[in-house]
Formats: C-alpha cells, structure tokens, sequence
C-alpha cells in the first residue's frame, strides 16, 4: 500500500513538473515567435494567469452530462499518458506507471483525451467543432502511418517494446540514439510530430484565424482552463516519449529540459516558415514521403542495423 | 394367386387390357372410366411396390420369360431391385399428375387411354432386355408423348410436339437402323447376349451400328445442342405432361442408356464430354431464361446430363451399389423435385419468373415451393445433397479434378438461376392480382416434399451418417413451427428457452476451441434473442429459421466428419439467408448473399473432396495425414470461409445484407454468423496448418488481411447508411481477424479468438443500440438523427461503451487485441503488415466519431424531441455485453488465459502471465493496472472540475444557444454537421476505395450472362435447324 | 457393263442399296424441305428405305422361306433365309404407319391452328 502511495505521490510530482514546464514552453514559444514578428509578446507567467483566471471564471450553462465530461477525459488523456511513460532514465521517482504497460500502450493512450473531447465538443452542438474534430481525425490518421512505422521500427531494432528499455538500449554515449542508428525512422517519426504538435503547416484543424469559436470559445472558464493544463502536459509527454523513443531519454532534469526543447523547436521553426495545408493535402502529404521513409527505416533496421 | 397378380408381366397386361377395356366401358359410365384408369395406374404401383419390398430383402430379380422359350430366343423382361424402384417412383409421379390432370385428361377417353398406354411403354423400356422389343416400347412412348403433348391444340404446344416428332423418329431411325445391323453381326436381340458377344461387333458395320443406336438413345436423353425440341416441349406441353416427360421418359432412357453402356466402352469419355457440355452449356442458358417452364427444362436437361456424367465417370470404378447410391440420389431427387416444380408451375399458371411474387402471402405454397427449390440445389437434407457429396469423394478419388470443377461450376449456376427465382418469389408487389393468396390444392406437393424428405433421411441413412445430429435442427425447427400463430414475444421467449437447454448440451460435449467458439456463437446468439423480444409483430417463420441457425452452428460445432461439417455449413448458410428475407426484404443483397455462399460451399466441398481422396475416410482428425496439394486445399477453404466472413472482394454481399435486415437479426449476423467462418479457419488451420511447408499462402492471407482491414474501415468513414457503416466496420473487423490467424503461431490465433470474442461484445452491443435508435426513428439514415443522447442516454452509453472498445483505446478489452495484434505481428516478422493495421485502426477512429456523433450528439431533429429510450427488451442484453466487456477488461486473464490454452494444443504458448501482468517477447500489458490507473487520472480531473463547477447555479441551455459568430441557426438540418462528414478524406483517400470488386462481380455475372446467350443461338426454334444438328451430331460421333 | 455388274450382285444388295438411297432422299428431304407434309413424306421415305435395308440383312441367295417342313428340317440352319428380321419389318412398319399418322393429324392441327404448313412458321418458342 506503501509502495502505492509513494508511486501515486511521485506521479504527481511528474504531472505538476510536467505541466510547469509545459506552460513555460509555450510561453516561451510565444514570446519568441512574438519578437520574431517585431512584437513585445507576453510575459512568460501568462499561461499560469491564463489558467488562474479560468478558474476563477463561473459557469452559467451547461448542455449536459457528455459536455462536462468532453475536457475532463481530454485531461485524464494527457494525465494518463504521462502516466505510462517513464519520464527521467533510471530515476525510480519520474519512472511513472510505466511498467502497466509499452509503447503500444502509449499510442493508443494518446487517442482515449481526443476521444473524450470529440464526444463532448459534440455535445455541444456546435457545428464547427464537429468540422474541427472531424479534420483533426482526418489529419492524425495519416500522421500515424509514418509515427507507426517508426515506431515498429525502433521496437525491432531494440527488440522490446518497452520503453525504459528503449532508453537503456540508447545509453553510452550519443552515437547510441535512435538518431543516429536509425536516422529514418526519426525523419519520419519526427515529419509525423510535425502534423501531431499542429503547427502550420498541419494547423488547419484548428484553423485560429478563420474559425474564431468552435471547442475553445465554447468550453470556457474551468473547462477551458482543464483543456489548457493539458495542453501543456500532453505536449510534455508527447516530448518525453520522443526524446525517450529517438534521443536516448534523458538521465536528469536539466537533460530533459534541454532535449525536448530542442525537439520543440522543429516544429515551431517549420511552423513559422511555412503556409498551412488543406486537410486533404496533408492527409496525401504523410502517407507519401514520410511513410516511405518510415518504410525505408523498416527496411534499415532489418537489412542494415541488425545485420 | 397373389403372387400371379403381381407379376410383372401383369404390368403391360394390365396397361393394354384396360387401355382397351376404357373406351368400352366410357360408354357407359363416365365415372367408372376414371376409377378402372387409376385402378390399373396403382395396380403398376402396387407390383413395383411388391418388386422393391422383395428386392430390397434380398431376393434374386425376377426374369420374365415370354412364349415359352428361353432367351436369347425370346423376349424376355428382367425385374430386379433398379426396374421395381424405377417402376414405382415414375408411376408413383404417373398417379400423381393423372390425378392433377384429371379434368384435362377424362374429357376425352383417348387421353386417358393414351396415359396408360404411355407409362405401359416407360416401364416396359425399363424392364425388356430385348433390344427390338426396346424398340417397339420406345415408339409406344414416344407416339404418346408426342399426342399428348399437343392434346390441348395450344398453338406453342403444336410446334414443339411437330419438333420433337422430327426429332423422335430420327432418333428412332438411327436406333432401328443400328439395331438392325447389330443384329446382322451378332445374331441376336438380347442385350446381354449381344454384351456378351460384342467381339462379334467389328468393322465399318459394326462402328456404323453402335454410333446410330448411341445417337438414337442420346437424342432422347436431350444432350447439347441437339435437345432445342425437348425444350420446346417442356415450356409448351400441358405441366404434368411436361413433368412426366422430365422425369418419368427421362427416366426410362437413362435406365436404357445404363443397360446398353457396357456397348458403348469406346464412347465412354466423349459421353462424358457431351454430358458435361450439356450440364455447364445448359445451366449458362438457364440464367438467361425467364419463362418458368423452359427454365424448369434447362434446369431438366442438366440434371439429366449429371447423372450421366456421374455414371460414365464413375461405372466400373466404384462398386454398383455405390453408384446406384449417387446416381439413385441424384435421380430421386430430380424426380420428386423436378415434377412437383412443374406441377406448380401449371397450378399457378404463371408463366414469367417476374409473375412469381408476393409467395410469403401464402406461406405454405412458399414453404414447399422453397424446399423444393432446395432439393434442386442441392442443399441437406434433401437427397442430392447426399448423392452430389458422395459423387464429389468418389470423383477426387480416381483423380478426375476437372470434372469435379466442371460439376461445381455447373451447379453455382444451376443455383443461381433457381436460387433467383425463389429470391423474387419472396418480393413483395403491389399489385391487384398477384397479392391475394394463393388457392390451389397442395396435396401432391405435400407428397412430393414429404418423400423429399424421407427419401434424404434414407440416403443418409444409407451412407451410414449417424443421423440424430444432423435431422435434430430440422425437426426441431419445424416443431417450432408448429407454433406460429403465437405472438412474437412467446416465440422468441420459447426460442430463447429451447436454445439454452441446447446450448447447454452442446457445450457439455465440446472441448479445445471448439468450446471456446460454442460458448461464444451459442451463448452469443441466446443474449440476442433476448433482444428480439422488443418487436410486436409475430414475425411468422423467423424463429423457427432462428433455432435452426443456432442448432446448424451447434452441429457444425460438433462435427468430427467433414460431411457433418459440409451439413452444418449448408444448413447455417441456408437458415441465415432465409433469415435475411424475414419481415423485411433484403431480396437483392441476400441473393448475393446466398449465391457467394454457394460458391464458397463449393470450395469447401472441394477441398473436402481432396482430402477424402488422400485419406479415404470423412474424419477430420484424419486430415493432417494428407501429402498432397496441401496448399490447395488449404487455399480452397480459404477462400470459401473468406466468402462467409466477408474478405476483400467476397465482402459485396455484407454491406447491403447488413443494411437492409431486421435491426436485431443484423446483430447476430454480425456477432454470431461472422464468426462462424473464423470457425472455420480455424478448423483448417488446426487440421492442415501442420501440413504446409509453404508460407506462402499465409503471407498472402495475413496481407489480404490487412489490407480488408485498411480497405473495411476506410469505407466505413464515407458510409451514410448507420447499418452500413458497421457492416464495412465489421468487414475491417474481419480483416484483423483474418490476418492474425494467418500468422499461424500460439499468440495469432489467441489474437484471432480474442477480437473474435471482442467483435461479438462490441459489434453486437452496437448493432443491438442501434436498432432501438432506428425503430424509434425510423430511419438509418444518420443525417437524419441527430442530438439523441437527450433521449435515449442509455443507449448512447451502450455506443459509448462499444466504440471505445472498438477503437482500442485503454483501458477496455479493445486494446488487449490491438496490443497482442502488434506484439503478434512483430514477433512473426510482419512489420508493414502491422504500420497497415495501425493505419486501419486510426482510420477507425473516424468512422466512430462519425458515428456518435451524428447519432446521438450534435443537433437534434426537431421532429426526435418527443422520441424515448429504446425498448427495455433491447437494453437486457446490451446491459449483459457490457457487463461481459467491463469483466474480460478489468481482467484479461479470465479470457485470454482459456483461449491460450486452447491453441496451445497446437502451439507452444509464448504468453507468460505474472498475476495480472501479461508478457509477451516483446512488450507487456497490465490490463487490470491499466484500467486503474485510467480510473485515476479520469477521477483526477473530474473531481476538480465538480468542486470548480458546482459552487454556482447552472442553467441548462437551449438547442440552439451557441456561439456562432454572427448568424443564428434556426433549423438542426442546417446547423447539424452529419452529410458527407469526411468530404476532404474521400478528396485525398476516396480513389482507394471505389467500387472495384462490385464491378468485377458484376461483369463476371454480366460475362455469364452473355455466355449464355452466346450459347443458345443454335436454338433458333426452328424444327429443320434441329434436325440438321442431329444429322450432324451423328456425324461428329460417327467420325471422332 | 453396269448393268451385268448389278444383275452380278445379289439381290439383298440392290435392296440395301435401295433402301439406303430412299433413306438419304428421305432425309434430303426433311432437311429441305419446310413444308409440313412434304416433311412427312420424307419420313416416310426414311422409315420405308429403313424396312428395305432390314428386308436385305435378313436375306440370304439362294436360300428358301423360313418355312419349317419335313423336307428341309434336317439342314435348318444352312437352307432357310433368317426369318427375324421379316418379322420385326412387320412390327415396324405398324409402329411407322402410327407415326405418320400422328404427323398427319399434327399437320392437320397445326394448319388449323397457324392457317399455315411451313415448318418456318413453328418457331415462335426458341433459346
């Protein structure tokens, strides 16, 4: 029982970290997109203010028991897989529930928050957030393909599915990593995160500039403020699972910190160069070059790297 | 004394006594001409009835020695088992249509005498052993064919009696003109003398004399293309006539042609040729046909075609009694059948197939009008099933593979035309005169079905098949059947009642997989009829259909012999799609249904047919003992359980089938039926998986696999139809299925049984959600819902719970499929086939949000706001699925650990189990710590919101009270987003999945079709033209 | 010369020649021939060449009828032309004769029916 509640106290140490973090990089993000475009930007503490405030905010109106629960299972998407991943190698305390369960666990984890959140911005009635959620799908369909493949890729080349011993397997030095073994195999996974952060070019989904409402204007105050935590954690553990996955995980904080922001930075940089894809065009961008790369990354790992 | 009066001989005495004795008698009293002429047609019955009792004991055959001296000098007719049984089967049909034609016939004492006279000339052709004496009996019945063909001075009737008398007597000119000369050279007339003595047959003389008798015997036995006459005269003659043609006649000439073949040696294999030509030759024009009675002769000329197929191939090979069994079944069945189709085809007097309507109005004309149909077809338990199964072992045991094809090909066709027809029988019309009930007297069909059914019973019994398990279904159903008028509650709370004492023998009897499946497929079906109770309607004749389905998959379940597993089969296959056409009419879809079921009961049945060759015996255990063409057979049950379970470019049926049955029977469809080919995959893999060293076959199938799984769900995200979109989910379904047990190792089948075990849950808790969704709406149509988890929350929860499972999102019983899938995949070696089953299962996600959202979220329809829950009857058994789903996911053990077990008799396991931990060699899963720790971070966030969240007063808002920049939607249908939901996925993805294999079926049927009509060109309807192929006909015999 | 060589041959084989000549006219003539009764007479052609070619195979030169008394009773065998064929000749041209006259009775009705005698005309019902 012991045992548990350590376990359960150090998970939410993770999240809260995680969730820190998670707002700081967008905060940072923003500021530096800001000052690339000549403006002042936010302060850094905006998304924590942001996030205050909603809490703050009342609720008047309700449309009903599945519009509730529509960020509440967004939540517990992000939270869950943070859960499943260990976050710091070898650390007993960032090492989460990872022993529930493997990578594949992991990836269909990830989709029980945009599940949830369909059901409930459905509820809503809005059209557009069925029009959101619908292009969202569409879109993470395709980019699933080439993560798929790097995936079974690295899985096969490591011979296990379970990610701390993904990690284990990149240690002793950086000519260890996935990136270096397998450099298609984090071209493509890396092309897919492209599409899953949302960024331009792949950002059509949640269209900012000509869909001004949809699930974000009508969840509001503590349901927008949930939505807006898990934002920052589902970010944070897409990022672990990366850096855990491709990058040879991370050994302590301040590792893990400089990884994924790194890693965050690609698509923040190919965001700001590039105009956004329409959703079928995306869909037929992903299962075009990156899928063949992850295929060539298959074909790399059985012919070349276990040879 | 008695003895005297059933002697044979009697037969033609009788016949001519009071074929003179009528006309006298007429003169005085009308009445009393009627009861001497079936007085004399049941004294012929009751001596081949004394004939067969003897024979069949054992007695020696009778020979009847005439003027006293012994033959070869005399004439002598011969009376044996074969003689009294064809005897009383042809008078028996004689008696029958008689009493039918009895108005037509007693007008004019002419007629009757001619009756008489003409069943004196079929048995006395049966009986003489005398070729001349052949002769003379053969022109008796031949001159009153032809008059009685035209007896009713029908203009259509005339030509085709002219034509068939060109025909007859050129036939009867060849026949004397080579009896003659056989004569010259062998000195004699008795056919066993001349057999005896054909070295005496020698030269151009002697060729000359064999090829004209051959020509004359098989112008009457109606080979392609010189049988447009008998054509003729089977469309136009008066009905019972054209069955006693059909039948009877034809009777007598294939018993001749039996008796003179040892003559014909030389010609034995171009007979076989001519025969099988005219089988497949005939079954093509037959599709093309559409007027009932030349239909019933095409379907006439085939059979008769098979049955000397199955003699010439088969005579000398397999031992008499043998033969006499398949040719026996073969023949039965065509009598009984064939001659009752035409007397009701005369009954009804419809003379177009399209007239053929509105039949479920009539329920009992339809029942016997199907079973009929079905015997034709070959389905158990009707006596061709048993003869077409026994000749398919004997052909593949002495190697004649391409006849074996031919006989399949020949019988898909025959079936889908008959098949059509009963299909179109079931269509309801509109229409004045076709609607009321039919009023006709049964009587003869009741006979004729009856013996159908007995006749079968004693084949099988015959074959030495233990009966009980097989005639249980039926007789079961029919008991049921007895109860229809009770309303639709009771009967499916009887149905249900029965089932599971049923279900629970069986099960006590099974073990390994197969219990795994009974437990599944029994169990299954019981929980969904529970569901059919929501109806009020006393849905006549659909749960009588239903207990036979569920006992035909519990003797599939029990086979130990590959015929008990063809029965079960057939039958499941024949209950499903009568199902199909309950209360409302899937009419086109389930044809489609039904005729790629055939075609995949043929593959099975072929692949059985070979493993019999190797193994000599019925026994499944047996079947890894085989050597040879494993891969073959392997691929040909493939592709017959693919059919079934609905695999890429087999699946054509399923959609619309799915779409267009009752709500609650598409549940089992799905759930239940589906599975019943994974079963059968299953069944060959444990029995032939062993045998193949060729990987081959399973790489393609595990791609193929995938790729329906690709191909399945992508459909379903451009379906607008609810029933359809589920129905291409479960073919995706399917396709997991398919391809794990493709992978032929311990955890691939184990995956295989698990999503089997799933797809039942969450298929069937879905389709049974739906179906209250649509009996409230009326519609299926998901555009026009909308916004019903107001109303309806329970089921939307029972979608709710089904879709997450699908998709195989944790923590339910969905992901322990998806996950053992992968880890199955990779450890086989298969990694694209894995990144495209992931890909699949990411496409599912759409069609799943499609799903519930534009049925139970989103706007709702104005006219829905006073809709309520679906009927209580329908939530106990989603209450129940759900409740099995929350148990396997909270604890995967408890059903993957048997399954394990299970397939571990054939595989070594690789799953290792520490508590609730599962390992594979590459990953692991903790199902129950999963679900734990989802329950936490779900109740995490929850929990916050509802101390946020309760501390003010909510108000619940308005349909349309949303956030919508500048406009104000007034309407659902304008603000609802369901129509065309993924335009920009069918944009970047639609060209994947056009129509492809809908095209390819149909120019296959359309190249048929054509083929058909190319084929019966040369039946220009013109007497000379026939006339001419005759002459040609001998002349392409008399020099090949 | 060609008329030596045929009184040379036996008679049985001017019979069958004969017999086989009507049977080809016979059947020259049903294929050629589209009107009903001109099809009839050459059945009857074809059923009478049939009759001659049994008449010939039963025939032997220089043999005597089949007509048992003491005088010829001792050699059986080797003196009397084989009777059978004669009599199933008999047989058949009975059965014939019924042929024809269902053929006849067919013309009859179908010119009743039709108002026509052309075998053309009866194919109404094909394929």
């Amino acid at each position: 029982m012991e045992y548990w509640i350590t376990k359960i106290a150090y998970y939410l140490l993770t999240v809260s970290i995680v969730m820190v973090y998670g707002l700081l990089l967008s905060a940072v993000i923003a500021k530096t997109m800001a000052r690339v475009q000549g403006r002042v930007g936010i302060p850094l503490y905006q998304p924590f203010i942001d996030i205050m405030k909603n809490f703050g905010n009342r609720t008047a109106i309700s449309h009903g028991i599945m519009f509730y629960l529509g960020p509440v299972f967004r939540l517990a998407g992000g939270l869950g897989t943070l859960a499943f991943i260990p976050v710091i190698y070898g650390s007993e305390m960032f090492s989460n529930f990872h022993f529930a369960g493997d990578i594949l666990l992991v990836m269909y984890f990830i989709f029980f928050g945009q599940l949830g959140m369909a059901l409930g911005a459905g509820e809503g009635g809005h059209p557009y957030s069925a029009i959101g959620i619908a292009r969202g799908l569409a879109q993470m369909t395709s980019y699933e393909v080439p993560f798929a493949l790097a995936v079974i890729a690295v899985v096969v080349q490591y011979d296990t599915a379970s990610i701390s011993q993904i990690v284990a397997a990149q240690q002793g030095g950086f000519m260890n990593w996935t990136v270096f073994t397998n450099p298609f195999a984090v071209a493509a996974a890396m092309l897919a995160f492209l599409g899953m952060t949302g960024y331009a070019p792949f950002d059509v989904v949640m269209a900012p500039n000509e869909i001004p409402i949809g699930p974000a204007t009508e969840f509001h105050s503590s349901y927008l403020s949930l939505m807006q935590i898990n934002r920052a954690i589902f970010a944070g553990a897409k990022l672990v699972l990366f850096m855990n996955l491709f990058f040879g995980g991370a050994g302590n904080l301040i590792e893990l910190v400089a990884k994924t922001w790194a890693i965050y930075m690609i698509p923040v940089i190919v965001g700001v160069a590039f105009p956004r894809f329409r959703v079928e065009q995306s869909v037929r961008f992903f299962l075009k070059i990156p899928t063949l790369i992850g295929v060539l990354a298959i074909f790399y790992v059985q012919y070349i790297v276990l040879k | 004394m008695v003895n005297e009066l059933l002697n044979p001989i009697i037969i033609i005495i009788v016949a001519l006594a009071t074929g003179f004795l009528l006309p006298i008698v007429d003169k005085k009293n009308k009445s009393f001409t009627v009861v001497l002429f079936f007085m004399a047609l049941i004294w012929i019955g009751l001596i081949a009835l004394n004939g067969v009792v003897n024979f069949s004991s054992g007695a020696v055959a009778v020979e009847v020695i005439t003027a006293g001296i012994s033959p070869p000098f005399s004439i002598n007719l011969q009376f044996g088992l074969f003689e009294s049984v064809i005897i009383l089967a042809t008078t028996l049909i004689a008696i029958m249509t008689a009493w039918l034609m009895l108005d037509q016939l007693k007008e004019n004492v002419s007629t009757l005498v001619l009756f008489l006279i003409w069943v004196m000339g079929i048995d006395g052709m049966i009986m003489t052993r005398d070729i001349f004496n052949l002769f003379i009996f053969i022109e008796i019945t031949a001159i009153c064919s032809f008059v009685l063909t035209g007896f009713n001075h029908n203009s259509n009737a005339l030509s085709a009696g002219f034509k068939a008398i060109i025909a007859g007597t050129l036939a009867s000119s060849f026949f004397l003109l080579g009896v003659m000369f056989l004569y010259y050279q062998t000195g004699t007339l008795n056919i066993d003398d001349m057999v005896n003595n054909q070295s005496l047959i020698t030269g151009v003389i002697g060729h000359a004399a064999l090829v004209m008798v051959l020509t004359g015997v098989l112008i009457e036995l109606k080979p392609y293309p010189i049988n447009g006459w008998a054509l003729d005269v089977y469309q136009s003659a008066p009905s019972g006539i054209a069955a006693m043609m059909s039948v009877s006649v034809s009777a007598a000439y294939l018993f001749v042609f039996y008796k003179l073949l040892p003559l014909f040696q030389a010609w034995v294999p171009m007979i076989t040729l001519i025969a099988g030509l005219t089988f497949v030759v005939s079954n093509f024009i037959g599709l093309k046909q559409t007027v009932v009675k030349r239909l019933l002769g095409y379907s006439s000329v085939a059979q008769i075609a098979l049955i000397i197929m199955a003699i010439t191939l088969l005579n000398g090979k397999v031992s008499v009694s043998l033969l006499a069994l398949i040719t026996g079944g073969l023949f039965l069945n065509h009598l009984l059948a064939k001659s009752a189709l035409f007397w009701l085809a005369g009954m009804l007097n419809k003379t177009h197939v399209a007239q053929w309507t509105n039949l479920k109005k009539s329920p009992v004309v339809l029942f016997l009008f199907g079973c009929l149909l079905a015997a034709l077809v070959g389905l158990p338990p009707f006596p061709a099933f048993w003869a077409k199964w026994e000749l398919m072992m004997q052909l593949a045991t002495h190697q004649q593979h391409g006849w074996m094809l031919l006989v399949l090909l020949g019988s898909l066709l025959e079936a889908v035309y008959l098949l059509r027809w009963f299909s179109g029988s079931l269509n309801d019309v509109k229409d004045e005169e076709s609607s009321s009930p039919i009023r006709i007297n049964t009587v003869t069909l009741w006979l004729s079905t009856v013996a159908l059914f007995v006749s079968g019973f004693t084949i099988s019994h015959l074959m030495g098949v233990s009966i009980t398990p097989l005639f249980a279904p039926i007789l079961a159903a029919l008991f049921l059947l007895l109860f229809d008028e009770l309303t639709g509650k009771t009967k499916a709370g009887i149905t249900c009642v029965i089932a599971v004492f049923y279900s629970y023998d069986i099960l006590l009897h099974l073990t390994g997989i197969n219990w795994i499946f009974g437990l599944m497929l029994l169990m299954g079906s019981c929980v969904f009829i529970l569901g059919s109770m929501y109806r009020d309607e006393q849905r006549r004749g659909y749960f009588p259909l239903l207990l036979l389905l569920i006992m035909s998959l519990g003797t599939l379940l029990q086979a130990k012999t590959s015929l008990n597993f063809f029965y079960g089969w057939e039958l499941m296959t024949m209950s499903s799609y009568l199902l199909m056409n309950c209360g409302k009419n899937a009419l086109k879809s389930s044809f489609i249904y039904l005729i790629f079921s055939m075609g995949a009961a043929y593959f099975i049945l072929f692949a059985f047919a070979l493993v019999f060759a190797q193994t000599g015996t019925i026994q499944l255990d047996a079947m890894n003992t085989i050597s040879q063409y494993q891969t073959l057979i392997f691929a040909c049950f493939m592709i017959g359980f693919l059919i079934k379970l609905g695999g890429l470019g087999f699946h054509v049926w399923l959609p619309g089938v799915y779409s267009e049955t009752e709500d609650d029977y598409t549940a089992i469809l799905s759930g239940v039926v589906s599975k019943v080919g994974v079963f059968g995959l299953l069944m060959a893999g444990t029995h032939l998986g062993q045998t193949i060293n060729d990987e081959m076959v399973f790489y393609v199938l595990g791609w193929l696999g995938v790729i329906t799984a690709l191909l399945g769900a992508l459909m379903a995200v451009f379906q607008e139809d609810v029933k359809k979109l589920l129905a291409y989910s479960s073919i995706g379904q399917m396709g997991y299925i398919v391809a794990c047990f493709a992978l032929m190792n311990h955890l691939g089948w184990v995956t295989a049984m698990y999503l089997s075990v799933n797809h039942l849950l969450y298929k069937g808790l879905i389709f049974l959600a739906i179906a209250g969704v649509i009996y409230r709406t009326q519609t299926t149509l998901m555009y026009k819902m909308g916004g019903l988890l107001k109303n309806m929350p329970m089921s939307f929860f029972s979608a709710l719970i089904g879709i997450i499972a699908i998709s195989g999102v944790p923590p339910l019983l969905g992901f322990g499929g998806k996950w053992m899938l992968y880890n199955a995949m990779i450890e086989k070696g298969w990694y694209f086939q894995a990144g495209m089953a992931f890909f699949a299962s990411a496409i599912a996600f759409l069609y799943l949000f499609r799903f519930i959202h534009t049925v139970f979220l989103g706007q709702r329809k104005s006219e829905h706001k006073e809709l309520v829950e679906a009927p209580f009857s329908l939530l106990i058994p989603q209450v129940l699925l759900i409740i099995a789903i929350m148990v396997f996911s909270l604890n995967a053990k408890w059903l993957i650990q048997p399954l394990s077990d299970a397939v571990a008799v054939y595989y070594p396991s690789t799953l290792t189990w520490t508590g609730t931990f599962l390992q594979t060699s590459q990953g692991y899963w903790d199902g129950y710590l999963v679900m734990n720790v989802v329950t936490g971070v779900f109740l995490l966030p929850l929990i916050i919101l509802l101390l946020v969240s309760t501390t003010t007063k909510i108000q619940k808002v308005k349909q349309f009270n949303i956030v919508y920049a500048a406009e104000r939607p007034d309407k659902p249908e304008t603000t609802h987003v369901a129509y065309n939901f993924y335009a920009f996925y069918e944009k970047a993805l639609g060209f994947w999945v056009k129509p492809r294999a809908t095209q390819f079926w149909n120019s296959v049927a359309e190249w048929s079709h054509t083929m058909g009509s190319a084929c019966r060109i040369l039946y220009t309807g013109n007497g000379q033209t026939y006339a001419s192929l005759i002459v040609l006909f001998f002349v392409i015999i008399y020099f090949v | 010369m060609v008329i030596e060589n045929i009184l040379q041959t036996p008679l049985s084989n001017i019979v069958l020649i004969t017999g086989f000549f009507l049977f080809t006219i016979g059947l020259w003539g049903v294929l050629t021939h589209s009107n009903i009764i001109r099809m009839i007479i050459g059945f009857s052609l074809i059923s009478t060449g049939i009759h001659l070619v049994m008449i010939s195979i039963g025939y032997l030169t220089n043999k005597t009828a089949p007509i048992i008394n003491d005088e010829i009773k001792s050699e059986l065998l080797t003196s009397v032309v084989d009777p059978v064929p004669s009599a199933l000749v008999l047989t058949s041209i009975v059965i014939s004769l019924g042929v024809t006259a269902v053929m006849l009775s067919y013309a009859i009705q179908i010119h009743q029916t039709k108002k026509t005698l052309s075998i053309n005309d009866c194919s109404e019902m094909k394929w």
